[in-house]
């Protein structure tokens, strides 16, 4: 059923900003050599099955733990395993298995069982197919199974939540993941996730620009009475779980903790296309597309790549070489910064931003115009002209400043804190209960704050430092978050996005 | 532009170099970024907001321009005078006192500056003015603690002081506008003593006697207007203060006539919409949330239109700007107090 228009308060519309990937896709070569990450998206990190000098074939299955909330691994090129390695990988030590190609095929065998009338088979089969697959790891809380995919089993999902908004400053192009038969792959695979999750409701929640993707949903599920369609404002930080669960289901979101402990399961496209690639063409999860955007990439195009690519095979070339940049992954507010290009790639990899280090200085820089200039106030031309395209630097445009109390990081605070009050607090060394009367716990560390502040102060930073502090005088976020709520699994977990 | 970078690279030289001098450094480095911006680069996020203090600051002098120039035509190049001796002897405060903290000037200055000119009467001699200023930026501002720990308008505290160390000087001698005449009538001493009521056209294009920037109303509405369109300055003040300084008058004026003035004169006459667009919102001395900002608003409404009427005074925005900034943080304190109640277990 198509529902209404709805939204939430706060946040900020990242408009027009130059650099968008298009809907283009290039297959990139196979690498002659991957290093694979043994902890891949959701889960904890598995144990290699293999050893140095095996042989192992794409799609084959090289790290596998059925004891632990985890997937499996996949190698993702026929080759010889050469080196079974702990490297430091996004702030965390962890095993990686290097493969060298021995043969450049861009085969890859199925798995067994997948079948194209995937109805016929049984919710046990289906399930085998996800968890081998290695899809089950996708997104934040993972895809549950029965193979401890995830934190809750799929018969506890009652709602599911298939989202994109696109609410990042730039984001994959939902045009090319929904592109022709994608978009029939797309719905079958949310068929086949009903099918697993029986008792959930799923709502399919899409950019409301994107209006031919929404009136064909509509018109393949006026039949459904278990699918919602909402059109949703691609407002930054729509694309969070914190934000989807309050806009679409009115509930109050258990800041900090996963979605699944209050029943909710939450899926970006490309995990529900996993999972019909997983069950109806029976591929193993070897390969993402990924946007190349920003303004420092020299064609803004998506990319399909093997798992454990190295940066460099795929990056360094598209780069722009006239002025350094800054590589991100993501997200451009809360994305790790790329500087090791020798680390390979990952399947939480979704859009690698590249956008210029400006450390120019600018002569009258403030009193310019200002027409690409992206801005929460609407004190630049740029707000004035429709469709103005935006540029994106790293400079800081200005000063730090003592704090003036413009009230713009509250206005634009998603979940409803100060945080420039809980700055002040943090910074004067006030760390005492009136912290956690004011939600410091509630923060999701969106980065809006620290975006809009115009004395440039480092707000999340203090509210971090200010959440650190409290739990070191045994304050710490389950006072504040559990008493108000009726969580299964209690378990955290935050995604390789954030910090 | 090339001129002025060799200029500030020399002037590092000579300061690096001379130990009095080095005490200045701050002022150096406050200049320098003020020309050629910022070279530092973003953490996390990795992309900011282009706006800062600066053209924050800036654009609020843009806003005053109109009235600026409206003033020099109506009182003569004396005004320029007044904001030259305003910029330079606030100028001085603030630069000692960053040579002294070893911090860089701020640019909230670059606003008092021209504000605490704009609310003084055209007669005024340039040593008061001087006095003036070096009063409400040393005791309303830096005995703070410097920008954004003021808990008063320094402009406001300026103001206030001299209206009563020099009572003559600030309000018994009022120029006509665009003559050298003398008057000792505001609209609202007309008002106050003999019931007359000014043609509300003349108000508003600033054809009476006031203060140097109260006068063009019709500049101030627009510079507010513009301020608020562009987000600078949020609405919930000047719009809950003039509301309540039109509704209460309203009522009032029904039944005691002769002591409260009508709506529309409240509005058009003395400083009230000068208060109201530039004075009141000063985010660091006003409520910050929300809530805060309509009480914060109808106070400073209720407060004028009380002490205009009943008061020995003939003008009340000031003395409640001054009352209701002394209330801010008791303001902000109960409105954070009732929205996030103590949650009991």
């Amino acid at each position: 059923m198509f529902k209404a228009f709805r939204t939430f308060k706060g946040g900020f519309r990242f408009k027009n900003y130059a650099g968008q990937a298009l809907p283009i896709l290039i297959e990139s070569r196979i690498p002659s050599r991957v290093i694979i990450p043994l902890r891949q998206g959701f889960g904890t990190e598995v144990k290699p099955l293999v050893k140095v000098g095996d042989a192992v074939f794409a799609g084959q299955i090289i790290a596998r733990d059925d004891a632990t909330i985890s997937s499996p691994i996949h190698s993702s090129i026929n080759g010889v395993v050469e080196d079974i390695k702990r490297m430091n990988y996004f702030k965390r030590e962890i095993n990686m298995v290097v493969i060298r190609a021995s043969n450049l095929s861009a085969e890859v065998p199925r798995l067994t069982g997948h079948s194209h009338e995937w109805w016929k088979l049984s919710n046990e089969q289906i399930e085998e197919l996800i968890y081998l697959s290695g899809a089950g790891s996708l997104d934040r809380e993972g895809i549950p199974t029965h193979f401890k995919s995830s934190i809750i089993s799929p018969e506890d999902v009652k709602h599911l939540i298939i989202h994109g908004v696109g609410s990042e400053p730039y984001n994959i192009s939902l045009d090319l993941l929904l592109e022709g038969k994608n978009f029939l792959h797309f719905f079958e695979g949310v068929k086949i996730l009903k099918r697993i999750m029986p008792k959930a409701k799923v709502h399919l929640a899409i950019n409301a620009h994107k209006r031919k993707i929404i009136e064909q949903l509509v018109k393949l599920s006026t039949e459904l009475d278990w699918l919602d369609i909402y059109p949703l404002e691609p407002k930054y930080p729509q694309g969070y779980d914190e934000m989807l669960v309050p806009t679409i289901l009115g509930q109050k979101f258990p800041y900090g903790y996963s979605a699944a402990n209050i029943g909710a399961v939450v899926l970006n496209i490309q995990a529900v296309l996993g999972v019909y690639n997983a069950v109806v063409e029976g591929m193993p999860l070897v390969e993402r597309i990924i946007a190349l955007c920003g303004p420092n990439i020299k064609e803004n195009i998506h990319v399909r790549v093997r798992v454990g690519t190295p940066l460099s095979e795929f990056i360094t070339e598209r780069l722009k070489t006239e002025e350094s940049a800054r590589v991100v992954l993501n997200s451009l507010l809360t994305g790790f910064t790329l500087n090791e290009f020798s680390l390979p790639i990952d399947r939480t990899f979704s859009q690698i931003i590249a956008i210029s280090e400006n450390k120019q200085r600018k002569f009258l820089a403030f009193m310019r115009p200002g027409s690409k200039r992206d801005s929460y106030t609407r004190a630049f031309l740029s707000k004035w002209i429709p469709g103005a395209p935006k540029i994106s630097d790293t400079n800081k445009h200005g000063d730090e400043r003592p704090c003036i109390s413009c009230g713009f990081c509250e206005e634009v605070c998603p979940v409803r804190i100060i945080p420039h009050l809980l700055s002040k607090y943090v910074t004067r060394n006030i760390i005492d209960e009136a912290l956690t009367n004011y939600n410091i716990f509630y923060c999701i560390e969106c980065g809006l704050c620290n975006f809009t502040c115009p004395s440039k102060i480092s707000l999340m930073q203090h509210i971090k430092e200010g959440q650190d502090k409290l739990t070191m005088e045994g304050c710490d976020r389950g006072q504040c978050i559990l008493p108000y709520f009726d969580l299964k699994g209690i378990e955290e977990y935050r995604g390789v996005t954030k910090l | 532009m090339r001129i002025l970078h060799k200029v500030i690279d020399s002037m590092y030289g000579l300061i690096g170099k001379n130990k009095f001098l080095s005490k200045f450094k701050p002022v150096l480095v406050a200049t320098d970024e003020f020309f050629f911006g910022t070279d530092k680069v973003t953490n996390l996020p990795h992309i900011v907001d282009y706006m800062d203090i600066k053209r924050f600051m800036a654009l609020v002098v843009v806003a005053l321009i109109p009235v600026t120039i409206a003033s020099v035509y109506f009182w003569g190049l004396r005004v320029l005078a007044i904001i030259a001796v305003s910029y330079a002897f606030g100028g001085m405060v603030e630069v000692a006192f960053a040579a002294i903290r070893k911090k860089e000037i701020h640019e909230g200055f670059l606003v008092t500056g021209l504000i605490f000119p704009l609310i003084l009467p055209p007669t005024t001699p340039l040593w008061v003015v001087a006095v003036g200023v070096v009063f409400g930026v040393l005791f309303g501002k830096e005995v703070f603690g410097g920008t954004a720990r003021n808990i008063f308008n320094p402009a406001i505290v300026g103001r206030i002081f001299l209206s009563i160390a020099f009572p003559k000087i600030m309000s018994s001698e009022w120029r006509v506008p665009l003559t050298d005449a003398i008057t000792s009538a505001t609209p609202l001493v007309l008002f106050k003593n003999q019931g007359i009521i000014t043609s509300y056209t003349d108000m508003l294009f600033g054809f009476n006697s006031g203060c140097i920037g109260e006068t063009f109303r019709i500049g101030i509405i627009a510079g507010g207007i513009f301020l608020i369109l562009l987000k600078i300055v949020d609405w919930r003040i000047p719009f809950a203060f003039l509301t309540t300084a039109a509704a209460f008058p309203w009522i009032s004026n029904h039944l005691f006539h002769t002591n409260f003035a009508p709506p529309l004169f409240q509005l058009l006459s003395g400083g009230l919409l000068f208060g109201a667009f530039f004075m009141a919102t000063d985010p660091v001395t006003s409520p910050f949330t929300r809530s805060g900002k309509w009480i914060a608003g109808i106070l400073l409404g209720f407060l004028t239109v009380l002490i205009r009427a009943l008061s020995g005074y003939v003008e009340g925005v000031m003395f409640s700007i001054l009352l209701v900034d002394t209330f801010t943080p008791l303001i902000d304190t109960l409105v954070l107090g009732a929205r996030y109640k103590k949650k009991t277990k």
